[in-house]
C-alpha cells in the first residue's frame, strides 16, 4: 500500500542538514564520552593512575553526561526529525526553524555544562544529586538543553499535526507516531527535571536560597529519570518495529500492536520512578510497592515488542522456504550491517530486560542497589540495545542525508564494528554484573577499601572491565571512521530510508490510538495517582534542608 | 477434471508457511530465561539477608 501522497522516498535536503547537524554534535559527543569511558575502567584497574591532577569523578560525569545525555537526545531528535519528514512529509518553514532553534538552544546548553565540568565546577555525575552542588552555570545550560529539546521535538509534532489535518480521519505514518509518542513521553518526563533544576538547583546554586530539600530533589529526578531510558528505547523500537521488516525483506508483524505497545510504554514508563528510590528512607514503602506494580506493567509492551519481532523474522525465513522450528534464523540477511549490528542490540536485550527486573523488584534491589551490577544493566541496556541499533540507524540514514552510498567495505567495517562492540561488552558489562553481585560498588574510583579482603575479590572483575572498555574503545574509533566516512568521503549515490509496511496492509489502526486526549488524560491520571499522596508526604514530613557539597 | 484435481492433491502435505512455532518457542525461551534470572538473584538475596 502507498502510504500518501505526501510521503516522500527521500528526506528533503533542508530537513537533512537540520539532521546531520544533531548528529555532528551527537558522534561528537560519542567520541569524547567514549575516551573518558575508556580512563574510567583503566583506572579502576588499579594498574593506571590520571595525570595532571584529573579527577576519577570529572571522568564519570563527563563521561554519564555526553553518553547519557548528549549522544542521546542529538542523536534521537536527529533521527526523528528524519524519519518524521519521510513519512509525513516536508517539514515547512515555520517547522524547520522551530527546530533549528531547538538544536541551536541545545548546542549552547551543551557548550554550558561542559564548560563548567571541564572547569572542574561540577562533578556532580550525570544524576546531579543534590547536595553536591555544581556552578549554576552547569544547571542552566542544562536548562537549555532541556528546553531546546522541547523546541526541538515541536518541530515534529507541528509535521505530525499538518499531516492529520491533511488526512482526516486516517491513522498517521507509523514511523512519525511512534516519534511523537516519544516526544510526547519526552516531554511530560522532562517536566521533573526541569522542576528540580529550576525551582531547587538554580536558586540553591545561586545562594538566593543556603538549603535543599534532597528527598524532594531526588523523586523529581528519578520522576523523569525512569521515562528517559525509555526515550532512548522507542528510537530503538522504532528501527525495531518498523525499518527492520523492510531491510530484511519481510512485512511488519502488526501496525496495531507496534502503536499499542508505544502507548503502554507512555503510559507506564512514567509514574514508576520510585523503584529507583527503594532503599530512599523517605518514601512510604506502600507507595514503593504501587509504582513497582506499574513498573512490572513494562514488561507487557517489551515482550509484545519481542513476539512481534520474532514473528516478523520467522514469517520472512518461512516465505523464503525455510523449515523446521529455527530454519528462519538462518536465513536473515547476516551480510547486510544495517540489520546484524541493530540484531545484537535486540539479543542484547534479553539478558539488559532479565536485569531490569531484578533491579525494580524491592527484595533483590537490596542486593544490587548501587552496586557495579546496575551499570553493568545499563551498559546492555543503554550501551547496546539503543547504542548499537543508533550506529545500525546510521549507517545508512547518514549516507541517505548526504546523498552518498553505504559500500560494501563500509559495511563489512559496519559488521565487525557490531561484533567487536559485542565481545567488549561481554567481557566489561559481564565482568561488571559479577563483581556486583559480589558487592563491588558503582560510582567509585580504586580502592582496596584499607586491604579489605571482599574488595580484593573484585579487582580481577575490574581488569576484566578494562579489557572490555578498551574493545569498546575501539569499536568507537571504527564507528566514528565509519561516520566520518559515510558523512565526508563515501561516494555519491542513493541509499534506501527504509519504511517497513504491515503485513496486513487492508487493515488500517484503529483511529483511537490518535485519540491524544484520551492517552495523555490516562498519563496524567496515573501520574497524579502515583505521585501525588507520596509528595505532599515528603513535603510535609520533610527533613531539615541540606547545604551544598563539594567532594571534589 | 476439477474433481480428479481435488483427489490427486489429498495426500500431498501442505507445509504451513504461516506457522509460528519457532515464535512461541523463542518468546517461552525469553521467559524463561527472565524466570531463571530472577530466581537465582532471588536465592542470593534470601541466602544473604
Amino acid at each position: 500500500m502507498i502510504n500518501t501522497a505526501a510521503e516522500k522516498i527521500k528526506v528533503d535536503p533542508r530537513d537533512a542538514k537540520l539532521s546531520m547537524a544533531h548528529f555532528f554534535v551527537a558522534f561528537a559527543a560519542l567520541a569524547i564520552g567514549g575516551l573518558m569511558g575508556l580512563l574510567q575502567t583503566l583506572v579502576r584497574s588499579g594498574k593506571f593512575e590520571l595525570p595532571l591532577g584529573i579527577g576519577y569523578y570529572q571522568l564519570l560525569t563527563v563521561h554519564g553526561i555526553m553518553m547519557g545525555l548528549i549522544l542521546t537526545t542529538f542523536f534521537i531528535m536527529g533521527f526523528q526529525y528524519a524519519a518524521v519528514s519521510r513519512t509525513a512529509g516536508t517539514h515547512s518553514n515555520a517547522a524547520r526553524r522551530t527546530g533549528w532553534i531547538g538544536f541551536w538552544l541545545m548546542t549552547i546548553g551543551t557548550a554550558m555544562a561542559a564548560t563548567m565540568v571541564l572547569l572542574n565546577e561540577a562533578s556532580v555525575l550525570y544524576t546531579f544529586y543534590a547536595p553536591l552542588k555544581a556552578h549554576w552555570i552547569f544547571y542552566l545550560g542544562l536548562t537549555f538543553v532541556v528546553v531546546g529539546s522541547w523546541v526541538d521535538g515541536a518541530a515534529q509534532i507541528m509535521t505530525y499535526a499538518k499531516w492529520r489535518k491533511n488526512n482526516p480521519g486516517k491513522p498517521s505514518p507509523l514511523l512519525s507516531f511512534m516519534a511523537v509518542i516519544n516526544t510526547v513521553l519526552w516531554i511530560v518526563a522532562t517536566l521533573g527535571v526541569a522542576s528540580t533544576v529550576l525551582f531547587q538547583l538554580l536558586p540553591w546554586s545561586l545562594g538566593w536560597v543556603d538549603t535543599v530539600d534532597v528527598l524532594v530533589s531526588r523523586t523529581l529526578f528519578w520522576y523523569f529519570g525512569h521515562p528517559l531510558v525509555y526515550f532512548w528505547l522507542l528510537p530503538a523500537y522504532m528501527c525495531w518495529y518498523a525499518i527492520i521488516p523492510k531491510i530484511i525483506g519481510g512485512k511488519i508483524f502488526s501496525d496495531s500492536l507496534a502503536r499499542m505497545s508505544f502507548i503502554m510504554f507512555l503510559l507506564f514508563s512514567i509514574p514508576v520512578g520510585f523503584h529507583h528510590q527503594l532503599t530512599e528512607p523517605g518514601i512510604d514503602p506502600a507507595w514503593k510497592f504501587i509504582q513497582v506494580i506499574l513498573t512490572f506493567m513494562v514488561v507487557i509492551p517489551s515482550l509484545m515488542t519481542a513476539f512481534s519481532l520474532f514473528a516478523t523474522f520467522e514469517r520472512y525465513g518461512r516465505s523464503k522456504g525455510a523449515k523446521g522450528l529455527f530454519g528462519w534464523f538462518k536465513v536473515l540477511p547476516w551480510n547486510d550491517a544495517r540489520f546484524t549490528v541493530p540484531f545484537i542490540g535486540m539479543a542484547s536485550f534479553i539478558p539488559a530486560g532479565a536485569g531490569g527486573i531484578v533491579n525494580a523488584s524491592n527484595q533483590m534491589d537490596q542486593v544490587v542497589h548501587n552496586t557495579i551490577w546496575v551499570t553493568g544493566h545499563f551498559h546492555l541496556t543503554a550501551a547496546t540495545s539503543v547504542v548499537l541499533t543508533f550506529f545500525g540507524i546510521s549507517y545508512w540514514l547518514v549516507p541517505h542525508l548526504t546523498g552518498r552510498k553505504l559500500t560494501k567495505s563500509m559495511n563489512k567495517l559496519a559488521i565487525i564494528q557490531g561484533w567487536v562492540w559485542f565481545i567488549g561488552m561481554v567481557f566489561m558489562s559481564g565482568a561488571m554484573h559479577i563483581e556486583g553481585l559480589l558487592g563491588g560498588p558503582r560510582r567509585s574510583a580504586f580502592s582496596t577499601y584499607g586491604g579489605s579482603s571482599q574488595a580484593a575479590e573484585w579487582i580481577p572483575y575490574q581488569i576484566a572491565q578494562a579489557v572490555g572498555g578498551s574493545i569498546l574503545f575501539l569499536g568507537i574509533i571504527l564507528v566514528l571512521i565509519i561516520f566520518i566516512n559515510l558523512a565526508f568521503f563515501a561516494p555519491k549515490g542513493e541509499e534506501e530510508f527504509p519504511v517497513g509496511e504491515a503485513e496486513q496492509s487492508e487493515a488500517a489502526a484503529p483511529m483511537v490510538f490518535e485519540n491524544w486526549k484520551l492517552w495523555l488524560g490516562i498519563t496524567a491520571v496515573l501520574i497524579l495517582f502515583a505521585y501525588t499522596i507520596p509528595f505532599i508526604d515528603i513535603i510535609q514530613n520533610a527533613p531539615p534542608g541540606s547545604k551544598g557539597f563539594k567532594t571534589w | 477434471m476439477a474433481k480428479a484435481e481435488l483427489k490427486a492433491n489429498q495426500k500431498t502435505e501442505v507445509e504451513d508457511s504461516s506457522s509460528l512455532k519457532g515464535t512461541l518457542a523463542s518468546v517461552f525461551f525469553v521467559g524463561l530465561f527472565i524466570v531463571v534470572t530472577w530466581v537465582s538473584v532471588y536465592y542470593l538475596f534470601v541466602d544473604r539477608f
